[in-house]
């Protein structure tokens, strides 16, 4: 996999992870939970592919991407069939709808890589042109800045400077008079 | 330096980013220092002056440290890429406040995000193999 590649499964990752950790305020406890850990994961395993020389357990990295998906279709499913809004109003569709998209990117190059891999296409990547590794990086990260940061501004954690219009499932009882 | 990543994004976001702060005063006129809201430069990107400022002394750093060696423009861009990538999550929460003396918009934030990355990525992935201080 060339290092472009890489980084922008990196991006992507950290993208993803960003998203999720910000729905955290926004979630009852048990899917606070399960978003803090899948959000950090994301953001190690996003900041050790841009660091790092090669993917860590890529095939659990493609479970990793593909999974939250499915999770996220089921909430969305029952939601749909109970016509019970409060099941999917904390996970909201936008910033979800952005990290499955950034999942899935993610999804289809591992599968790639791993599909490689198997073939036993042990080719070392050329590493490109400082210049060429730059523009590469930018595109990807002006691309997935420019998915990332309006699905941040729709979470609630995103709105927090803004005057509350209401509150979701989640009543912590930490707010006082606000 | 053309061989570096580091040095070379350091020496083009460097410049980039003082250009940016010199034009970024062409929009600001009659704009208060610390203004929660600004003028646009190129019809995008919101700014008051203490954010061209901060461009500048942004701009500067990340020149120096490219045209110096590949050590400085190492710390300097992983330095710079997470200071960015911090301001890029506070913008999302002071947008519309008092605390917004920066006169952030969401474009700004896009931007803060996407430099946070690109600085991050070249400044931890990048050059692993340069040892010395001179390249």
């Amino acid at each position: 996999m060339s290092q472009i590649t890489r980084t922008w499964l990196a991006f992507a990752a950290v993208g993803t992870a960003l998203i999720h950790l910000a729905l955290v305020v926004s979630s009852p406890l048990p899917v606070g939970i399960v978003l803090t850990l899948v959000g950090l994961t994301e953001l190690v395993w996003g900041v050790a592919a841009m660091a790092g020389t090669r993917l860590l357990a890529p095939r659990i990295a493609l479970a990793g991407a593909v999974v939250p998906i499915i999770l996220w279709s089921i909430v969305l499913l029952v939601a749909v069939e109970s016509s019970d809004s409060a099941v999917a109003e904390p996970l909201r569709f936008l910033p979800l709808a952005i990290a499955a998209l950034l999942e899935l990117f993610a999804a289809g190059v591992l599968a790639v890589h791993i599909r490689r891999e198997n073939s036993g296409e042990r080719a070392a990547p050329v590493a490109p042109s400082a210049g060429k590794y730059l523009l590469g990086l930018f595109v990807g990260a002006v691309v997935v800045a420019g998915l990332t940061t309006p699905a941040l501004a729709a979470t609630e954690a995103g709105q927090y400077a803004q005057p509350h219009g209401q509150h979701g499932v989640v009543d912590d009882g930490g707010h006082n008079g606000h | 330096m053309t061989k570096s990543p580091n040095r070379l994004l350091g020496v083009v976001f460097g410049a980039v980013y003082l250009l940016v702060g010199v034009l970024g005063f062409f929009f600001t006129n009659g704009v208060g220092l610390f203004a929660t809201e600004g003028g646009l430069l190129l019809g995008i990107f919101e700014v008051n002056p203490f954010h061209n400022v901060a461009h500048l002394l942004i701009g500067a750093a990340l020149l120096f440290a490219g045209l110096a060696n590949v050590k400085a423009a190492r710390t300097t861009n992983t330095i710079i890429g997470a200071a960015y990538l911090l301001l890029g999550v506070l913008g999302l929460f002071i947008l519309d406040s008092a605390l917004n003396i920066l006169a952030l918009n969401g474009a700004d934030n896009v931007l803060h995000f996407a430099s946070a990355a690109v600085l991050l990525a070249v400044g931890l992935g990048a050059d692993k193999s340069a040892r010395t201080a001179t390249v």
